[in-house]
């Protein structure tokens, strides 16, 4: 065991004193993560304005559909010049008119709001059009709104429509997870991921490339205790990354899953990072030259996360790729992480668990197959 | 000696040296090019939520609110089921929710009685719920309108600025290019020159009878060259897998052209300052993610508001994905005029050879 810790530590001190080489594992998903804040941004809102020219009872409580839906616009109330021009500078999306005749019109069902649209992204014009649709049809209807959706059909309340469609929502979370939370707590795996593997990888390339490996099989310590030894550090070394991350997480509220999950967070944490730093001695060994082997490590651990559906969400791919996402480990740890963070139970965890740890087993055996070879053969 | 042999013979033994080191170039591409492919993945959660359709109806009123959800706005990407294949799927976080069509919807809404449809949502992610929440509504206006109910006062009349809707991975994949261009040609260039630093033969420089600017000239040549070789490999890409490609290839030439000079540029600069070639490339990634999000990469950044659009206009990624976007789709995603984007890349190209030559001679000092 003294061995064991000797070897770990040795590795470990030799890492955080690699400062290029900690920059190298922790600048790619400290840039994601910025990424996926300045992305909440981009969803959600959309600047939109309005343009009220009707005087009449519909005019006025269309308008103010629109300006209650604030989850869906950042409205501006402008006249229709300045609105016009506010489209074209692309300060707003899109006009919304609620034109002088509307009332009239509307009275023999022909009431028109025009939507003027700069639909260069299919992304924003489809949220606007969803939206603006939703707006006239509430008003009409006003169960089709998102207070008549949860709180009308569900609750045995069902109002006659002229759609003739009422819909009773039920949601399987008590709340909804707020887009950021959402997108980048998968980070944390691509911090495990890049700093295990990168760590790992760097260390065992470097023995080789410095020909220290025969000065490790000429001291006291027996080989399995060497390998061990090694493995150990990798995951230190990802631990002295991650531990931080967490801690700073959950004071800022970012990381909050129920008390009695956070031993099952720790353990898939620590399954994923013993993946990690077997997969990385293993590209330590193949690769050796240190640039190469950040290479491949990073694109090792981007190709994972986004495969995982760090970055997307897996239901969304094509059936193709939703099989090929199955293969991969992360897509376990990504799902495992979400279910203790996000939900109530933690319906799936054992078999995502069961399936990192089986795949830790699998990378971590390889890995210290090939470095105790490596040593035989020093 | 002439400045320009100089630059060729630099030129030259930077591409053997390239050469000698295959893999770390050819994975630098791969880095790039597969980002494409992988910013397309994020592009799939922009429309068509997988929803289980449980239809327990099946009548021509069923069928016809099924048309109308098909075409609400690309909303949802409707697959038939049971509904214990739908629970469990939703228990596993596959589908977004689930849409059940009673027993008996097309008798009672032609009767003109009103029918609640049961919508389970999973709701883990607050912009997918938004998403289904609006869409369901917009399907059911739809669905009014055509089916000719009385009582209905009002619709949307839509005019639209372009007239077509461009698919949204094809618009991302395009954007990606700039962070393509920046990332191997800054990853490509920085290793040219921390390569010097690390095999301790800048002093050679200092040595040789030649300048140091033809020297640096002819590396960054030959990592451009390379660069702009992988940059066709990924407009190749582009096109053969989404079917896309430029309207205006010269622009789009242009374009990719200055982004290979800036970046290679950016990247000689980051070589001199960080003297090592591990670092180069995770460093190259770590600064381009943000900055591609400022680019107007998802959406025309103005309409993130003023901070983060005058913000973008501190990076060339900004102009690049302006004029990126012209050249393959047509679209004009900044307010400035596509000739004065061009024109400040152009400028940015200047800005960063100057830049370099001056990082180059403070080096050596």
């Amino acid at each position: 065991m003294r061995a064991i810790w000797a070897v770990a530590a040795l590795d470990l001190s030799v890492w955080l004193r690699s400062r290029w080489a900690v920059a190298a594992a922790l600048l790619p998903p400290l840039g994601m993560a910025v990424l996926v804040g300045l992305l909440t941004v981009s969803v959600g809102q959309q600047p939109v304005a309005l343009v009220v020219e009707g005087r009449g009872q519909l005019a006025s409580r269309l308008a103010t559909l629109y300006e209650q839906d604030e989850d869906a616009y950042l409205l501006s109330v402008l006249d229709r010049r300045t609105a016009e021009q506010a489209l074209r500078d692309q300060r707003v999306a899109a006009v919304i008119l609620i034109p002088a005749d509307f009332d009239e019109r509307a009275r023999s069902g022909d009431g028109r709001v025009v939507l003027e649209l700069n639909n260069v992204d299919i992304d924003v014009s489809d949220d606007i059009r969803r939206a603006a649709a939703r707006s006239v049809a509430e008003l009409d209807a006003p169960q089709l709104g998102l207070l008549g959706e949860l709180h009308g059909p569900t609750e045995g309340i069902l109002l006659p429509s002229p759609y003739r469609i009422a819909i009773a929502e039920r949601d399987l979370r008590d709340t909804n997870v707020e887009f950021l939370q959402y997108q980048v707590v998968p980070i944390l795996i691509m911090v495990v991921i890049g700093v295990g593997t990168l760590s790992s990888a760097t260390l065992a390339a470097r023995e080789r490339e410095r020909g220290t490996t025969r000065l490790l099989l000429m001291a006291p310590p027996r080989r399995a205790a060497l390998v061990a030894g090694k493995l150990l550090g990798g995951l230190l070394a990802t631990a002295a990354v991650l531990v931080p991350l967490l801690v700073i997480g959950a004071a800022a509220g970012v990381l909050s899953p129920p008390l009695a999950h956070w031993p099952a967070l720790l353990a898939l944490l620590a399954a994923t990072a013993a993946m990690a730093s077997g997969l990385g001695i293993l590209i330590g060994l193949a690769v050796r030259r240190p640039r190469v082997v950040t290479m491949l490590s990073l694109n090792t651990a981007i190709v994972l996360f986004f495969l995982g559906g760090g970055f997307t969400t897996v239901a969304f791919m094509p059936d193709w790729l939703q099989a090929l996402s199955g293969l991969v480990p992360t897509s376990y740890a990504i799902d495992a992480l979400r279910q203790a963070l996000f939900y109530p139970d933690l319906l799936g965890f054992g078999r995502d668990l069961a399936v990192i740890c089986g795949f830790a087993v699998v990378s971590a055996g390889l890995g210290t197959a090939a470095l105790a070879r490596s040593l035989g053969r020093a | 000696m002439s400045g320009l042999r100089v630059a060729w013979a630099a030129a030259r033994l930077e591409l053997q040296l390239m050469a000698r080191d295959r893999l770390f170039v050819a994975l630098t591409i791969l880095a790039a090019v597969s980002f494409v492919a992988m910013v397309s993945l994020f592009g799939l959660t922009g429309s068509r939520a997988p929803m289980a359709l449980i239809d327990e109806d099946g009548g021509p009123q069923a069928k016809a609110f099924v048309s109308a959800m098909d075409r609400a706005h690309h909303s949802f990407r409707l697959r038939p089921m049971s509904r214990q294949e739908a629970d469990a799927l939703l228990a596993q976080g596959r589908l977004v929710g689930s849409i059940t069509i009673p027993a008996g919807f097309s008798e009672r809404v032609t009767k003109g009685q009103t029918v609640a449809l049961d919508v389970r949502l999973d709701n883990v992610n607050v912009d997918l719920s938004n998403d289904v929440q609006r869409a369901l509504p917009a399907a059911i206006v739809i669905f009014g309108r055509e089916s000719g109910f009385p009582g209905l006062r009002a619709q949307v009349e839509e005019h639209d600025v372009v007239n077509h809707d461009t698919e949204y991975i094809p618009y991302l994949a395009v954007s990606a290019l700039a962070l393509d261009a920046f990332v191997v040609a800054a990853a490509l260039g920085a290793l040219a020159v921390a390569r010097e630093w690390e095999g301790r033969t800048l002093k050679f420089w200092q040595m040789s009878p030649a300048r140091p600017a033809s020297l640096l000239a002819g590396k960054l040549l030959a990592t451009g060259a390379v660069s702009a070789a992988a940059l066709v490999a990924a407009v190749a890409f582009i096109g053969l897998v989404f079917g896309v490609w430029p309207v205006a290839p010269f622009a789009l030439a242009g374009t990719l052209l200055a982004c290979v000079v800036i970046f290679g540029c950016v990247g000689a600069w980051l070589g001199s300052v960080l003297r090592r070639t591990a670092p180069v490339v995770p460093l190259a990634f770590g600064l381009v993610l943000p900055l591609y999000m400022d680019s107007g990469a998802l959406e025309p950044t103005r309409f993130d508001g003023d901070p983060i659009w005058i913000i973008a206009h501190g990076t060339p990624l900004y102009y690049a994905v302006g004029v990126l976007e012209w050249a393959f789709h047509g679209l004009q995603v900044t307010p400035e005029p596509i000739l004065v984007d061009m024109a400040v890349l152009v400028g940015f190209a200047v800005a960063a050879v100057l830049a370099t030559r001056g990082a180059l001679r403070r080096s050596r000092a």
